[in-house]
């Protein structure tokens, strides 16, 4: 067996690098789960004290892809990413962080009529799959430019007439000129879980989503913040 | 199908040299550059050599062993038939996936993309008037135009069974249980059979009487898992209270306690279909405890996975350290009948690539060559040539040294490739060279003809046991 996967006795969770990781660890405490043992510097593998559970650190969109395979049991990561990812992994918790909205966006001179009169728009996105399931199912035959980073760059500079791409407050649009023209869908932070895994490790992972489903429930009462209430993805 | 034509360039490539005759007349160079870029092949399909393709070939054999050893009979339906049989019988998507092309007078043919729709289509046009039920079990390549994925090719080996004329709770119980003894004398260790039933779930949409949107987004959550779709879905159709109840519990109706998960679904049926589902699973499951199976058995009512043929229980194979399933089957009542007299039956197929993985716990193995037995060289005369082929019946693989190599030159070439025992059939004498083991170093004699049969007796005899050794694991 190789040492880095996942094995009978423990549960390894994928974790998106970031802000994301922090806000679930930090869940994961709060529903006394084991965290991971002290600071271990450049290692990439994290072990909690008792070893019952282990984590690693990934890029955002690798999750689902840790998880599809089973290299990691469970995951943490943006529903947007996961739709996106098209990964089949079982979805069974929303977590009451990383709210986000993927969006359609272009330049506020532009804004306008309906998608549909449009007939070749290009459009820059870092969600290629998602954007063009959104055109098609409008008839528009958008031409997808797939960017990595610093997709609001796109229209200014004449690479893309529109851009899809996350918003969490809106500054950065403002800023670059730019306004938001539809919704695609709602994120937010969702528990992934191997299918196999449910199965193979069933009382372990229950066990998993049990403690963080009482701990959101205590949670949401404690401060009946109406951001941490649960909010179903739309449109896709 | 503009999409797949896309999306797999290689095969757009393959169906343009089928189709346009006029290719014959460009240049031999232009055609090869088309047909075969650089000599590549195309995305999804694999070239199998050395250990890899051996132990294919013996895990396909070993499955092979066991599904006859229950009385199974073979069977080798065509690689290609017409796009129809597989399309008109499977799921949508099923039907996307089919590897198509045109045959010489028009007709769309695909490539075989499932062998219980092949094997479905003999029995219903061939052999309806034989004594059933009948058993029939296969191994081979399987194709599906898809994006290569995890654990999935466009190419991929397949071996299985089916069971065709009965409906007897039985008939499941013999295939699951079949299934898990196959897997087990493969050497596969610590699976689950993930058992469902299609017609709980058919009962229950049913029952509730749905639009298609909000059927959609049930099945979804279903598929997901996802307690916050499932609530959105509860908040939006307003369900009565039985009905809404049936729904809430359907996420807690899957785990490995059969017995109260089967009690729990019977005490939220919301109409027949439904309760004959739960009763089929529990007969099914009293003669898996019989076998000696039930312990190996999850149940999963939320499991909705489906060819577009299965009309009762649906099963999957899991193992550890590796996420996706390694077998699967289920109940198909209404296929057989598609092609003429209607016929219940149940089947089961084994992906042969992700069972091979699961057997190396989730790692590819080191590529290397199968080493042969035995390398011999020297004059090709009547008596060398008896005298190989004596060792090859006593079960040696036993190679001919084209090159006529002699002494070190035979011994180095042997230690290179890893061959255990080298001949030097000289004019004069015979040398016989023996590769060295971890304790002792590499050893060369002067031998008789008759030593060196007793020699390479020993090696047949010694070949023999190790062989029973391994075929317990794969």
């Amino acid at each position: 067996m190789n040492p880095a996967a996942s094995t009978p006795n423990t549960l390894l969770m994928a974790l998106p690098k970031g802000r994301m990781a922090d806000q679930a660890l930090e869940l994961m405490a709060s529903a006394g789960l084991p965290l991971p043992d002290g600071q271990s510097g450049r290692k990439l593998i994290l072990n909690s004290a008792d070893g019952a559970m282990r984590y690693v650190l990934s890029k955002p969109t690798d999750v689902p892809t840790f998880v599809e395979y089973g290299a990691a049991d469970l995951g943490v990561c943006g529903l947007d990413t996961l739709r996106e990812s098209r990964r089949q992994v079982y979805e069974p918790l929303l977590l009451p962080f990383g709210h986000c909205r993927l969006c359609l966006a272009g330049p506020a001179d532009a804004a306008g009529g309906p998608l549909r009169y449009e007939s070749q728009p290009r459009v820059a996105t870092k969600y290629p799959n998602l954007t063009e399931e959104f055109f098609r199912k409008r008839g528009v035959n958008a031409e997808i430019i797939a960017l990595n980073g610093s997709v609001e760059l796109a229209p200014l500079v004449g690479l893309a007439d529109l851009i899809v791409d996350i918003i969490e407050t809106g500054n950065t649009l403002r800023a670059n000129g730019l306004v938001e023209q539809r919704v695609i869908m709602h994120s937010q932070a969702v528990l992934v879980v191997n299918r196999a895994s449910y199965h193979l490790k069933a009382a372990a992972v229950q066990n998993v989503i049990y403690r963080l489903r009482l701990a959101l429930q205590a949670g949401a009462a404690a401060n009946q913040d109406p951001a941490s209430k649960s909010k179903a993805s739309s449109g896709v | 199908m503009m999409g797949s034509d896309l999306a797999a360039p290689g095969a757009a490539a393959h169906r343009l040299i089928l189709r346009d005759a006029a290719l014959t007349y460009l240049p031999a160079s232009t055609l090869g550059a088309l047909s075969s870029p650089a000599g590549q092949i195309p995305r999804g399909v694999a070239d199998y050599f050395w250990q890899e393709a051996a132990r294919r070939r013996r895990l396909e054999q070993a499955l092979l062993a066991v599904f006859r050893s229950w009385g199974y009979g073979d069977v080798i339906p065509p690689s290609f038939e017409y796009a129809d049989t597989f399309g008109r019988r499977g799921s949508a998507e099923l039907q996307s996936e089919l590897c198509r092309f045109l045959d010489r007078d028009g007709s769309m043919l695909a490539m075989r993309a499932d062998m219980t729709i092949a094997v479905a289509r003999l029995v219903g046009t061939r052999l309806h008037d034989w004594s059933m039920p009948q058993r029939f079990c296969y191994a081979g390549s399987v194709f599906r135009d898809v994006e290569p994925r995890a654990g999935q090719q466009r190419e991929f080996g397949q071996a299985g069974i089916e069971l065709i004329g009965s409906a007897a709770p039985e008939a499941d119980a013999e295939v699951l249980a079949l299934t898990a003894q196959a897997l087990q004398a493969v050497g596969l260790r610590d699976f689950r059979i993930v058992l469902g039933q299609m017609q709980y779930f058919d009962g229950l949409l049913q029952a509730l009487q749905l639009e298609p949107g909000r059927q959609l987004q049930l099945q979804q959550a279903v598929d997901r898992n996802s307690e916050a779709e499932l609530a959105a879905f509860l908040q939006g159709a307003a369900l009565p209270r039985l009905m809404h109840l049936a729904v809430q519990e359907l996420p807690a109706l899957s785990g490995a306690d059969v017995e109260t998960l089967l009690d729990r679904a019977a005490g939220i049926c919301l109409n027949e279909t439904m309760q004959s589902a739960v009763d089929n699973l529990r007969a099914i499951c009293r003669v898996l405890a019989a076998h000696g199976v039930i312990h190996m058995v999850s149940l999963d009512l939320t499991e909705i996975h489906n060819l577009g043929y299965y009309t009762g229980i649906t099963f999957e194979v899991l193992a550890h350290g590796i996420g996706y399933r390694l077998a699967s089957g289920g109940r198909y009542d209404n296929l057989v009948g598609s092609f003429g007299a209607p016929q219940p039956a149940v089947g089961a197929a084994f992906g042969l690539e992700r069972l091979l993985l699961a057997l190396d716990g989730g790692k590819a193995a080191v590529p290397a060559p199968v080493p042969v037995d035995v390398l011999v060289s020297g004059r090709a005369d009547a008596a060398s040539i008896e005298l190989i082929n004596r060792a090859r019946a006593a079960g040696l693989h036993v190679v001919v040294d084209l090159q006529q190599r002699h002494g070190n030159e035979l011994w180095r070439l042997a230690q290179h490739q890893k061959i255990g025992c080298a001949v030097d059939y000289g004019e004069q004498a015979i040398w016989l060279w023996m590769a060295g083991s971890d304790s002792a170093g590499a050893s060369v004699g002067e031998c008789s003809p008759e030593v060196l049969w007793q020699q390479l007796q020993r090696l047949a005899l010694a070949k023999t046991a190790r062989v029973e050794s391994d075929e317990a694991s794969l």
